[in-house]
């Protein structure tokens, strides 16, 4: 749940990337890590215990400073994708202003994948989230692989499903800024729509999603044409 | 929804992420190697660290003029909390002495956390010392003032922002290990109680089932009770009837209906005993059972005991043997014991094929024990069986074909009733060379409240 400090004019805001394990989350962080000019984030902190593997969870901050002098800080985590580590996922999945679900799209995984899924929603719940209303995105990673759905398949998904699902082979960084950019877009416009963003804090998207893209390696993408909200 | 998300998205004061006295002596070494003083300041301006290094005499000297006290006070409050932005790089503070300081935030997260000060320091272009100083007092000894200065370390300004630098990548690194660690125990310690508490609710409801399921057991065992009551009543009358018919009392009878009738008895002793049985199980169960504990002669009653099953026995061709030899007498329940007994005598005879042999022997367990064992050559009990063979309707043979027959009840029977004496039952075994069931009992009878009820039937009755 977004964090709004009146006094010290600061917003802070918690993004989760979910999904089975190694569907490539940490992947993403770790591109993100390597995209983003180090004047708006930190350090990305990795808790990987390889001994007993109780924790294994990511969190990279990234931060700016609005023209009307809010502070806004944003923090990425994964969840620990490991079936036993379920209370830990439910832990960091507390209070999340927006998901990514990173999904592996290979057929062999779709079980797998489902019933994940069906965890994020079980998760959420429990966490008092609503999957309907908290701004979702589907990332379908690992595109490049053999057994990897087609693009008609994926397009079919997109049709059926609400959230908007985005192809990616995170390991060469492809599909990971979009993520981000469709994640940050939707979490923002949520936020916005609950809290008055633009109205009581003076942040408009525009500049909330140029404060952070300006910062970051845009190469290969281009970012959608402003449009007006949807819902 | 309130607005206190989890301990991850919360902000923590420097303190909280430092090992302060760690971070002393880090900043204590630092200081040392370098020859500057060092001052660390939280968000709030509370002073964490502060080692001086080289200007004690000089500013000790100073601060000897009212004047110079003054001042020296306004420096190190400019010093401290003048604003000095949010961008990781110096700013340099001017002291009305000459000396230098340096001040750069400490940023964590984009958050300024605190203020670190390096200095003071001699600048390298500081020729003499200034007016301001000379002025403070008139009485003021500037050559005593400059050969204290020579304390201080002489700095050129490039060099002193290239040691700052290098001590806001330690604190950076030490800030960020430290908010890593405090995270990880953290979250250690939530998902153990978010474990804990689903563990907890798991339990809740296993004990609310196990609650359910004793008073099922309670049930049954009333159930049990009340119905073996109500089958003896019409039974005994059976029995009673058919022994006055073939006594004559309803007029003669040939040889045949004396036969149905002498199986009709027969029958009817059998289901007597059944009853009985279930009947003292369920009193067992239901906690019902006291004992009338007097003296008794064991050897008595391992011989009636015996007498009891010797017809069946030598029907079968079994040899039996009863040795008692010199045994004190006891105090126990006379009917119950002489029940145990026949009841494990009843099964050697039950578990034994023709030719086998049966023996009942006695012996004193120093210092107050009494133990009685029936050995018989049967077939013997696996080990496998052997813990659960004194539950109720435990049959080692449960299938509905089996070959021996009974309700599982005798060995519940006697463990009942020899644990309400204080005493222990045994078995040693070994399939295909027979058995040896003991029961240990108190020489002077131990007063066991009430009596122990048996175990339940784990599972659901067998055969």
């Amino acid at each position: 749940m977004v964090q709004f400090n009146a006094v010290t004019r600061e917003i802070s805001i918690k993004v989760v990337y979910y999904g089975p394990a190694l569907s490539g989350k940490t992947t993403n962080m770790q591109a993100l890590y390597q995209r983003i000019d180090a004047k708006v984030r930190g350090r990305l902190m990795t808790l990987d215990t390889k001994d007993d593997r109780t924790l294994f969870f990511d969190m990279m901050p990234v931060f700016f400073r609005t023209r009307a002098g809010v502070k806004v800080k944003l923090k990425l985590y994964t969840v620990p994708g490991q079936v036993m580590h379920e209370s830990t996922r439910r832990i960091v999945l507390q209070g999340s202003d927006a998901v990514a679900f990173v999904a592996d799209s290979r057929r062999s995984e779709a079980a797998s994948t489902l019933a994940y899924w069906n965890n994020m929603l079980k998760n959420l719940e429990a966490n008092g989230l609503d999957p309907r209303t908290l701004p979702i995105v589907i990332q379908m990673n690992k595109r490049d692989l053999e057994d990897a759905r087609g693009d008609d398949e994926i397009s079919d998904l997109t049709a059926a499903i609400r959230p908007p699902v985005i192809g990616a082979v995170a390991i060469r960084g492809e599909g990971v800024v979009e993520t981000l950019y469709a994640l940050v877009q939707r979490c923002f416009r949520s936020i916005d729509k609950q809290f008055g963003l633009e109205t009581k804090w003076q942040i408009s998207e525009r500049e909330f999603l140029d404060k952070i893209f300006a910062h970051v390696d845009m190469r290969g993408f281009t970012p959608p044409r402003p449009e007006a909200p949807v819902r | 929804m309130s607005l206190s998300p989890s301990f991850l998205q919360q902000r923590l004061p420097l303190q909280d992420l430092l090992d302060l006295r760690a971070f002393a002596d880090v900043c204590q070494s630092f200081s040392e190697l370098y020859r500057v003083g060092l001052k660390v300041f939280d968000e709030a301006g509370n002073k964490l660290v502060d080692v001086k290094v080289g200007n004690a005499d000089f500013c000790g000297y100073i601060w000897t003029k009212p004047s110079g006290r003054e001042q020296c006070i306004a420096t190190v409050g400019r010093v401290k909390q003048d604003a000095i932005g949010e961008d990781p790089s110096a700013t340099a503070f001017q002291c009305f002495s000459g000396c230098r300081y340096m001040a750069q935030p400490i940023l964590y997260e984009g958050d300024v956390m605190g203020r670190v000060v390096f200095g003071p320091f001699v600048p390298e272009d500081l020729v003499s010392l200034p007016a301001s100083l000379l002025g403070i007092s008139s009485d003021f000894d500037a050559r005593l003032a400059e050969q204290y200065q020579t304390k201080i370390r002489r700095v050129p300004n490039g060099t002193a922002e290239k040691i700052l630098k290098h001590f806001m990548d330690l604190v950076d690194v030490m800030v960020f290990t430290g908010h890593k660690n405090l995270i990880a125990a953290k979250l250690h310690i939530e998902a153990i109680t978010l474990s804990y508490r689903e563990l907890q609710e798991k339990n809740r409801a296993l004990e609310d089932s196990y609650g359910k399921l004793k008073e099922l057991d309670r049930l049954k065992s009333n159930f049990l009770a009340t119905m073996s009551h109500e089958l003896r009543t019409p039974l005994t009358s059976v029995i009673g009837y058919s022994e006055m018919m073939l006594e004559g009392l309803g007029g003669p009878l040939t040889a045949e209906q004396r036969e149905y009738l002498g199986i009709i008895m027969e029958k009817g002793e059998n289901l007597l005993q059944l009853i009985t049985s279930i009947l003292d199980i369920s009193k067992i169960e239901a906690g019902r059972v006291r004992l009338v504990l007097s003296e008794v002669d064991p050897g008595q009653l391992m011989r009636d005991a015996v007498a009891t099953i010797l017809p069946l026995a030598r029907k079968k061709g079994l040899k039996v043997s009863c040795e008692p030899g010199e045994l004190p007498r006891i105090q126990a329940d006379r009917d119950k014991v002489r029940q145990c007994l026949v009841n494990l005598a009843s099964n050697a005879v039950k578990f034994t094929p023709a030719g086998g042999a049966i023996t009942v022997t006695a012996q004193v367990l120093p210092p107050e024990m009494l133990a009685i064992h029936v050995t018989d050559t049967g077939i013997g009990v696996g080990e496998e069986h052997l813990p659960r063979l004194f539950d109720v309707f435990y049959q080692v043979d449960g299938s509905s074909t089996r070959e021996y027959g009974g309700a599982g009840l005798g060995l519940a029977i006697v463990k009942s009733f020899v644990e309400a004496h204080g005493g222990s039952v045994h078995v040693r075994s070994e399939p295909s060379r027979g058995s040896t069931f003991s029961i240990h009992l108190p020489i002077q009878g131990t007063l066991v409240p009430a009596v122990t009820p048996v175990e339940s039937p784990a599972p659901a009755p067998r055969g």
